[in-house]
């Protein structure tokens, strides 16, 4: 037997798996609340009571939302693009902002004991090296884009783990505002973007670089 | 998959239950391309599947999902918003479920279309079969 979750209702309605509980949390957030034991095993219950019907194929609506009014305003822990000249090269900017960040993110890794960086085989200067040098060079050989994806999810791992070192919760959409608009490595990305649009071998990398609310921006 | 227009996946393969959840054998199914640290990450459109063993703290899991249109803060935050294996062992040491299976799976869920996942799926299926495995508990991303 299967039961389980679904974030787009639309999927579900159409597929019709045998029981699914569909819930009104954002992408990327399933069971709703991290850290919210109670919550989550809400959750889980009613995907679990599925189970119990008779007849399916079953599509069922959670109750609950998340609790919206728990995110306050987020304190930056660095102020990004303050004292980098304008002139820096592009690996030169990254590198400097990531020392900055570097005592947040171990910070952060403590709280959690725990971090999402890991996916390159880079470490994380060789990652900003290797994203500000297509950005400088204003491309990369087609050869070059697993790696640049992974530097890059590396690279916004480590950014967002910084940025949320401190207690939360965190307002991601708050966070990901600041990643985009106020560092380096948003510009960079933005730029990257650009550089790929325009370049048939690397329109691939489009698809999984800027996400598309921030590609509506452009 | 968002807003694409899927046909039903085919004759509803609907099972009643036959004994309550307290006997019952659960492994977890996810779509959000997790895996362990030092497995193969998932490639830009990929229908395999990493296992991800039970007594596998849920802390040493990495994400390598090509998609970048989803939150990923909260499973930095907890890995449980994502992948709920804290809950189902609370489950598991309270009596609510029976067992947790030896193994849980994870596959990428972006590029691909359903039918593409078959070929993987039809063998996992067994394998859970084989091991008495009752319930897949799937979550997406």
């Amino acid at each position: 037997m299967t039961t389980g979750i679904s974030l787009v209702r639309e999927n579900a309605e159409a597929l019709q798996p045998p029981r699914t509980l569909w819930v009104p949390f954002p992408l990327g957030r399933p069971l709703g609340t991290p850290n919210d034991v109670e919550f989550q095993q809400r959750v889980i219950s009613a995907a679990l009571d599925l189970l119990n019907r008779e007849h399916g194929p079953v599509l069922e609506d959670f109750p609950e939302d998340i609790d919206a009014s728990q995110f306050g305003p987020l304190s930056c822990p660095v102020s990004f693009k303050q004292t980098e000249p304008q002139t820096d090269a592009w690996p030169e900017r990254l590198r400097r902002e990531i020392a900055e960040l570097k005592p947040w993110y171990d910070e952060g890794a403590r709280r959690r004991r725990r971090t999402t960086v890991g996916v390159s085989p880079l470490d994380m200067q060789a990652n900003a090296d290797f994203v500000g040098q297509a950005v400088h060079a204003r491309g990369f050989s087609k050869e070059d884009i697993v790696t640049l994806k992974l530097a890059v999810e590396d690279l916004k791992a480590f950014y967002s783990e910084a940025l949320t070192a401190r207690p939360g919760p965190h307002d991601a959409d708050a966070v990901m505002k600041i990643l985009w608009y106020d560092t380096f490595l948003g510009e960079a990305l933005h730029e990257l973007h650009e550089i790929c649009r325009n370049d048939e071998s690397l329109k691939l990398l489009t698809l999984f670089l800027l996400p598309r609310s921030v590609q509506h921006d452009d | 998959m968002l807003g694409k227009n899927l046909a039903p996946l085919g004759p509803l393969p609907w099972v009643r239950s036959k004994k309550p959840l307290s006997q019952q054998k659960i492994a977890l199914i996810t779509t959000a391309g997790l895996h362990v640290r030092d497995d193969d990450k998932f490639a830009f459109t990929d229908a395999s599947y990493r296992v991800i063993p039970r007594e596998l703290r849920g802390d040493d899991l990495l994400m390598s999902h090509t998609s970048v249109n989803f939150d990923r803060i909260g499973f930095a935050e907890d890995v449980n918003v994502v992948f709920p294996i804290d809950r189902f062992r609370e489950l598991q040491e309270s009596g609510a479920i029976g067992s947790l299976a030896n193994n849980h799976y994870s596959f990428m869920g972006a590029g691909l279309l359903p039918d593409a996942y078959e070929a993987s799926v039809r063998p996992l299926a067994e394998i859970m079969r084989n091991e008495e495995v009752d319930v897949a508990f799937l979550t997406p991303v």
